[in-house]
């Protein structure tokens, strides 16, 4: 069951500088494509430090920003709102292949 | 084959673009190695039509009055294989847009453009943007002038120009040579119509203050007739005015509209010709030899005669259902007989409204080098155009562009939806649009229920911006956020036709996103239902009033 829908539990994403793939500052302060691996702030406070922390190690990154997300009881992360289930998922719908010709 | 039939780049344009090439790739190197911070380098990327979304950069690409040659379409495709995901987008404003580019691979994808005298310069910021033109310009039957002409003079006229490099917003500039309006200029911030007074002289209806977005305005006429010498210092004294007066305190009320119809357009007309009267004898006048020079750059091809009547095609339409209705459908008028203007829909049942993959875009390459001069069009609806096929060939274009899938008899039918990007790419957006035009155009797949339906302009933006033009759809949507929930709200009876253009009305609260294709199917129901003898859907509309689509809609969903 998802805990913490309050919009407590944060974790600090920005886009990697090189080709703008969605990142996470894991607990180590690298940046991680995995949400997963992101260190999680369980309050207000923390979610300011860890913001703080973000913008220190920001060289390689864009913007750092906090995310709101829920915990389930696994520790599953997921972000609460619809624009970042969608950063962190990717598209909803298929994307066209390169050599796609879509009735041939 | 080679580019014969529009404007070539000459030395001038091609060293401007290879020093901003360079220009650019040094900015990209500082920016990687620190050098540069992000604040810094944001307004120089964007400057060079690099923008962040959400996943990824977004390189935005001019192609200036939506006029391809198959040399840039296929550089488009090789660009899109080699440094983005392999398919790009057709926007609204007749641009292509990577959404996978990597700020790395961006300088070596600007210097690919190059070689094919494209660029993504002024695709972003607040200056005068890529000027976009009727696509069926140069070919159709209804057309009085070329307007590319004058869009390249624009081009020419805008590119960097310096005084208008930090304008208070955007300025978004569309030209048409005909009197049925397939460039939306009423609703751009200056449209420009070209049209034959009494007297038998063609110039300009000059409308300023058009735009959609936030604030929705359809523009007004400021000049009824401008010579057509005088366009560049008219529209230098408009844009003077602008950036005189246009405020700058508040991005929502930056736009030419918000000072038009703050000031009205009376006093606009009188600062803009005052102006005017001290810049239409300046170098800004066109001479003729210079509007002959680049008129000649747009000369039609030499097109021989080919027979407008055709046996075979005529055979065909009785044989085959689909390509008569392809026929009706996706082919319009060419000014000269035996030849018609071929849509290539890239709006098949359920597909992402205005994407192609390389492949695609190849193929059409290939398919506009057999049968169209090697000239591709982009429509401001999402659609490629191929403006020279001869009646006789139509059978095997439609053959070869069923095999790309683009062959899909719907253009102007329901499921030719305008969509933008929405929030599986967009930064700014609130609600995703792809996967509600992919509903719509789903559940109306059926072509002979399409047909049936007739012409409705449906049209999707996934925030108040607009780039999905929901304002002036026959059906408007318009994706918003309601506590983290998508809504749609519903608007009905926009239009851009000149003599009708208007913006379409809420009918009420925003419908649920598994709500949208019922609300949709309810309108159409009540259109069939109450439709009088030859009327479209628009025109049900304004016959009968909203009462019963809302009745309908709130009913059903």
């Amino acid at each position: 069951m998802a805990k913490n829908l309050s919009g407590d539990l944060t974790v600090a994403s920005a886009n990697r500088l090189s080709d703008g793939v969605v990142v996470f500052l894991d607990d180590s302060g690298h940046w991680t494509p995995k949400l997963e691996r992101a260190a999680l702030a369980r309050d207000k406070r923390a979610g300011e430090i860890l913001l703080e922390r973000a913008k220190a190690e920001a060289f390689s990154v864009v913007d750092p920003f906090l995310v709101s997300v829920s915990e389930d009881d696994d520790g599953t992360l997921e972000p609460l709102s619809l624009r970042e289930k969608i950063r962190v998922g990717g598209l909803t719908f298929d994307a066209i292949a390169a050599e796609a010709v879509r009735y041939a | 084959m080679p580019d014969t039939h529009f404007y070539r780049y000459d030395d001038f344009d091609r060293t401007l673009l290879a020093e901003r090439v360079e220009q650019f790739r040094d900015q990209v190197r500082r920016r990687l190695s620190g050098e540069l911070t992000e604040e810094q380098f944001k307004p120089l990327r964007l400057t060079n039509g690099l923008y962040l979304q959400l996943h990824a950069y977004m390189l935005r690409i001019a192609i200036p009055y939506g006029t391809l040659s198959t040399r840039q379409l296929r550089k488009l495709a090789e660009i899109a294989r080699k440094y983005d995901r392999g398919y790009g987008h057709f926007t609204t404003r007749q641009n292509l847009q990577l959404n996978w580019i990597k700020l790395e691979d961006a300088p070596d994808a600007v210097a690919a453009l190059a070689e094919v005298d494209m660029h993504a310069i002024q695709t972003s910021g607040n200056v005068i943007r890529n000027t976009t033109a009727d696509h069926f310009a140069g070919a159709a039957a209804d057309e009085i002038e070329d307007p590319r002409i004058w869009c390249e003079i624009i081009r020419q006229w805008s590119t960097l120009h310096p005084e208008f490099s930090f304008l208070p917003r955007k300025f978004k500039i569309a030209v048409t040579g005909s009197p049925n309006d397939r460039a939306a200029v009423r609703v751009h911030d200056v449209g420009l119509r070209l049209w034959r007074n009494p007297e038998g002289q063609v110039g300009f209806e000059v409308i300023v203050g058009g735009g959609l977005g936030r604030t929705p305005i359809i523009g007004k006429t400021l000049r009824a007739f401008l010579p057509k010498d005088e366009l560049l210092a008219y529209l230098e004294s408009v844009l003077r005015v602008y950036n005189r007066y246009g405020r700058r305190d508040n991005i929502y009320k930056a736009r030419i509209k918000i000072l038009v119809h703050e000031i009205g357009v009376e006093k606009m007309r009188e600062e803009v010709e005052a102006e005017f009267a001290s810049t239409k004898d300046s170098a800004l006048r066109l001479d003729p030899r210079t509007i002959e020079a680049i008129a000649g750059q747009f000369a039609a091809p030499p097109l021989p005669h080919r027979p407008a009547t055709v046996g075979a095609v005529e055979a065909l339409k009785i044989e085959d259902r689909v390509f008569a209705l392809w026929l009706k459908s996706n082919t319009a008028p060419h000014r000269m007989a035996g030849y018609r203007i071929v849509t290539a829909s890239l709006k098949p049942a359920g597909a992402p409204p205005g994407d192609a993959s390389s492949a695609q875009m190849e193929g059409v390459a290939d398919i506009a080098d057999a049968y169209s001069w090697g000239e591709v069009r982009v429509s401001h609806e999402q659609n490629l155009v191929l403006p020279h096929v001869a009646v006789e060939d139509l059978p095997a274009v439609y053959a070869a562009l069923g095999r790309l899938g683009f062959a899909e008899a719907n253009v102007g039918k329901i499921t030719d939806i305008i969509a933008c990007p929405g929030l599986d790419y967009c930064a700014l957006a609130n609600a995703r649009s792809i996967p509600v035009a992919q509903r719509i155009s789903n559940h109306f797949a059926n072509l002979a229920r399409q047909h049936d339906i007739g012409d409705l302009k449906v049209k999707i933006s996934g925030c108040i911006n607009a780039c999905g033009h929901h304002h002036v759809g026959h059906i408007g949507i318009l994706g918003v956020d309601k506590n983290g929930v998508e809504l749609y709200q519903i608007s009905l009876g926009g239009d851009v036709d000149f003599g009708h253009t208007a913006l379409g009305e809420i009918i009420g609260p925003a419908v649920g996103a598994d709500e949208i294709v019922e609300a949709v199917d309810a309108l159409v129901a009540t259109y069939l239902e109450r439709r009088g003898e030859g009327e479209r859907f628009v025109d049900t509309y304004r016959r009968i009033g909203a009462e019963p689509f809302k009745e309908r809609v709130y009913a059903a969903v």
